[in-house]
């Protein structure tokens, strides 16, 4: 188990470690001069300039510049935002927790809505109902998730007027306390039931493909045998087998949990990471970009550990893999 | 005498979409107490579709006729609530896949815990793990085993403990379906060995279904031996070994281990298994049989007697025994 | 050969994904042909009428901004989704089959290094590396065609090194390797073809995924201004859209329905090509 999580941990140090390379070679080979795509095109202060220069220490011998670069990162720095001349990290910070919420509280709902009806429709294989939802899935999955969102403004925002269709929260009115949170909520309608729709039928097809495919093993039958009620075995033993797919794939949303909700933050301008990712794409704020996108694979790399680990916690087959 | 199990015209019928396949026709068959009845048949021919419908764990949508008296209950007429009383205190069965007869995340004692339970709800887990270990000692196991994972295990070691498991109640009837025939030959001997062992403590009954002669031959006393669905021949391992009395039973007769003991190749008789989603007018074995007369192809043999204690489904048998030789 | 033409045959028969995929694919190829004479106008021609409604002065389905057609965008629009769907597939299940067959069949160190790489690119967020291209690279189609290529082989790697590592134990691949042939014929002779399957089906789902993601780079600005594309129709339809939905509404619809026949296709092609799968359905 210690050597397990140890390689798992190597691994991802690896993995950003690529990412950290690979970002370094793009910029550095993007065409044009670094210095203007990192300080966007429309831009051109030749004090800025210098003191970007500086900065990335342009001057010097390219492996020296991704030495820097390293150093820079680690120490938690992820630079300075040319349009806004904020710190990355800052921006960052302050965008983080609309995105979590927006993300987590989607990420929940799907989850347990999809899996409860995974569960459901598994014990009414071939029902109506088992249809009509695996035939939804199947095209929800197929969808777009940003026309999605814009479909749902039509109808709700536009056509029936129920749900605000931008924005977390209503700037002019200015409420505090209870009545803020409602009002977050309220906006946080439409972009979550968007998400919810998206991401639920993975939960709901992986949930019911593997309960129908464990009901079918030997050990149940064995179970079975043993006289053991239908309700014991199926709250123990199939359960217990059936989460460990599920159990990956909540993982792998959490893990990219971010960029599952950019485009539905852009749809519904929603302040989080995703619009400020569109933004700095707009203005071309590379050093923005670039942060976002470390934070990001940090991020994955470590809910990605997590989840290997906890999987092998549930799954006693895989630490002798 | 009253039989501990008596199967009386049972038939099993999968119910598909568009398709009825009969997978067992008009058996018939007693067990008596302390018998070891080894049941054969090619792969086909209703032996495991029989005992997994005697257990009722057959799948949904098939449809079973005729009875199956276990100490005067119709097995196949009770409610599901007395089925599962009966379960593992009476009736216990050990499955051919050892590898996955159990869930692969849990351990081993767990398991045993809550399938002792299900009889015994108020058992103390220091209580279920003296008898586990007592049967493990049965089944030359070592008391690790209790604490560990199905995938901690080699297949002989997960059979023996499947073996264990089914002791757990002192169960009167056993049902071994193919329970050896994923090992090795080593280890299956071995087991084979152990179960006969056992049984000269245990007073049970055991029903063994193998399309493996050897296995049957050196663990059972009597042989009752299937095909397409139907029950062609049975009687005492010896009587049938050594004088079979039908064309089928002898066409296996290439795969009987001789008295000296060693093993000789299948010979496989020619022809295929008939289609079972169709009515089958005569003997199902007459395609293939190569005594067949018209007689066959027309009308089903009935089950003729053959010396104490056999029985024979074919018409060469009725015009006296010397047919059958 | 004409063995092969049955056995399709049987396969389509068999499986109703697979058939509704190919009759699919079939229309959208159609349809990539005959676009100039069903396209009703010119798809770059801006017409006067701006903005108007479905059934408006004799447009099928209204017009946009510019006063472009959008009945007649649609249909051009599966020229772009078609060749991003192809070309970047292709690009990623040619890398795939080639990195994950070297590490299966190689095995050793070489594998180590290999899997470790499939296992790096499993965990980066492919779109947002895609994104970070194309905007630092610009956003012409064939950048992003590329991108898309070059950033999803990893799954097929991965399937591709299972393979790889199940046929060179078997015994036609160990008695080439006993009549003296290079590891490279090997290779390309009996691993890549034999194993090619699973890569077959996950590709044409690959398909799926490369449109999505089209569409979304185009949502986000980052398509290419030159190609008419769905994604961007969606785009272009987020301005106008509480006054004229039917810009984005059937754009989306168009992707929606072409992903689902690549998703049908690559399904149907897993149920027929992977014997794992069709073994279980037999059941």
């Amino acid at each position: 188990m210690k050597r397990f999580i140890v390689r798992r941990i190597i691994s991802g140090i690896l993995t950003v470690l690529v990412v950290f390379t690979l970002n370094f070679a793009l910029v550095k080979s993007a065409p044009g001069d670094p210095i203007t795509s990192l300080m966007g095109k429309e831009t051109d202060d030749p004090v800025l300039r210098e003191a970007l220069m500086e900065k990335w220490g342009l001057d010097q011998p390219v492996p020296v510049q991704y030495f820097n670069y390293l150093k820079n990162a680690l120490t938690g720095d992820l630079g300075t935002s040319i349009i806004y001349n904020r710190p990355v990290n800052d921006m960052i910070g302050e965008r983080m927790m609309a995105t979590i919420l927006l993300g987590l509280t989607s990420l929940i709902i799907a989850f347990v809505l999809g899996t409860l009806l995974g569960i459901f429709c598994a014990r009414r294989d071939g029902s109506i109902l088992d249809n009509t939802l695996s035939t939804i899935s199947y095209a929800t999955d197929a969808m777009p998730s940003f026309w999605l969102g814009l479909m749902l403004i039509i109808l709700f925002a536009t056509k029936l007027d129920i749900f605000p269709s931008q924005g977390m929260y209503n700037v002019r009115a200015g409420y505090t306390g209870l009545q803020y949170v409602l009002d977050v909520l309220y906006h946080l309608a439409l972009p979550c039931i968007t998400l919810v729709l998206i991401t639920m039928s993975g939960y709901f097809r992986i949930t019911k493909s593997s309960i129908l495919q464990v009901t079918n093993e030997d050990f149940i039958t064995t179970m079975r045998a043993t006289g053991m009620s239908e309700r014991k075995i199926f709250n123990k033993y199939i359960f217990r087998n059936a989460i460990l797919p599920t159990v990956t794939m909540l993982g792998i949303s959490i893990a990219f949990l971010v960029t599952g909700v950019s485009l539905i933050e852009i749809v519904f301008s929603w302040p989080g990471i995703g619009s400020m990712t569109l933004t700095a794409i707009n203005q071309r704020d590379y050093p923005t970009l670039m942060g976002v996108y470390l934070v990001m694979n940090v991020s994955v790399v470590v809910v990605m550990i997590i989840t290997d680990v906890l999987y092998a916690i549930l799954d006693p087959r895989i630490r002798y893999d | 005498m009253e039989h501990l199990l008596t199967v009386k015209d049972l038939n099993v019928t999968y119910v598909n979409k568009n398709r009825r396949v009969m997978a067992v026709r008009n058996v018939n068959m007693a067990v008596d107490k302390g018998d070891s009845l080894g049941i054969v048949g090619e792969s086909g021919s209703g032996k495991s579709t029989l005992a997994m419908a005697l257990l009722r764990l057959h799948p949904k949508g098939t449809e079973i006729t005729g009875q199956a008296l276990f100490e005067g209950k119709d097995l196949l007429a009770i409610t599901k609530e007395e089925m599962n009383e009966l379960r593992w205190v009476k009736i216990a069965v050990v499955f051919q896949k050892a590898m996955n007869a159990l869930s692969p995340v849990h351990r081993i004692s767990e398991q045993i815990e809550d399938i002792y339970r299900v009889h015994c709800p108020k058992a103390s887990a220091e209580e279920i793990k003296t008898r586990t270990l007592e049967l493990l000692k049965l089944v030359n196991l070592p008391e690790r085993v209790y604490n560990l994972y199905p995938h901690e295990m080699s297949g002989g070691m997960l059979q023996r403990v499947a073996i264990a498991i089914s002791l757990l109640h002192h169960p009167q009837l056993l049902i071994f379906d193919e329970a050896t025939t994923a090992l090795d030959v080593v280890t299956q001997g071995q087991i084979l060995k152990e179960i006969l062992e056992m049984e000269k403590t245990l007073a049970t009954t055991r029903i063994m279904i193998t399309h493996d002669m050897s296995v049957v031959a050196t663990t059972c006393n009597k042989v009752a031996v299937m095909y397409a669905g139907e029950l062609m021949e049975f009687g005492m391992v010896k009587d049938v070994l050594t004088h079979p009395h039908h064309p089928y039973t002898q066409g296996l007769q290439g795969s009987f281990p001789s008295l000296k003991g060693d093993n000789k190749k299948l010979v496989s008789i020619p022809g295929f298994l008939p289609d079972l989603s169709k009515e089958c007018k005569g003997c199902v074995f007459a395609p293939r049989c190569s005594h067949a007369t018209e007689r066959c192809h027309k009308e089903k043999p009935p089950m003729v007697k053959t010396g104490e204690a056999g029985g024979a489904a074919c018409w060469l048998c009725i015009g006296g025994e010397e047919n059958g030789k | 050969m004409k063995r092969i033409g049955t056995r399709c045959l049987g396969a389509l028969r068999q499986d109703a994904q697979l058939r509704f995929g190919v009759i699919g694919l079939a229309i959208l190829l159609l349809l990539c042909l005959l676009a100039p004479v069903l396209a009703t106008v010119d798809p770059y021609y801006y017409g006067p009428d701006s903005l108007a409604a479905p059934g408006v002065s004799g447009h099928l389905l209204g017009t946009n901004h510019l006063g472009q057609d959008v009945f007649s965008m649609l249909v051009y629009g599966v020229r772009t989704s078609l060749m991003v769907a192809i070309v970047s597939s292709m690009l990623s299940g040619i890398i795939g089959v080639v990195i994950g067959g070297i590490g299966g069949y190689f095995g050793g160190k070489v594998d180590v290094v290999i899997s470790e790489i499939i296992n790096i690119f499993l965990m980066i967020p492919v779109f947002f590396l895609i994104m970070l291209i194309v905007s630092l690279f610009g956003s012409d189609i064939k950048n992003v065609m590329i991108v898309i290529g070059i950033t999803n082989w990893s799954k097929n790697a991965k399937l591709m090194r299972a393979q790889a590592l199940s046929l060179r134990e078997r015994t036609f691949v160990k008695s080439a390797i006993a009549l003296g042939e290079t590891k490279m014929q090997v290779l390309f002779k009996y691993i890549l073809p034999n194993g090619i399957f699973p890569v077959v089906a996950n590709t044409t789902r690959g398909m799926a995924g490369a449109i999505l993601t089209e569409a979304s780079l185009s949502f986000l600005g980052l398509g290419d201004p030159n190609v008419i594309s769905w994604g961007q129709m969606i785009y272009q339809g987020k301005q106008y859209i509480t006054t004229a939905w039917w810009i984005s509404a059937f754009s989306g619809i168009a992707v929606i329905i072409t992903v689902i026949i690549f998703y049908m296709l690559g399904d149907g092609l897993n149920h027929v090509l992977n014997p794992k799968y069709n073994q279980g359905g037999n059941k």
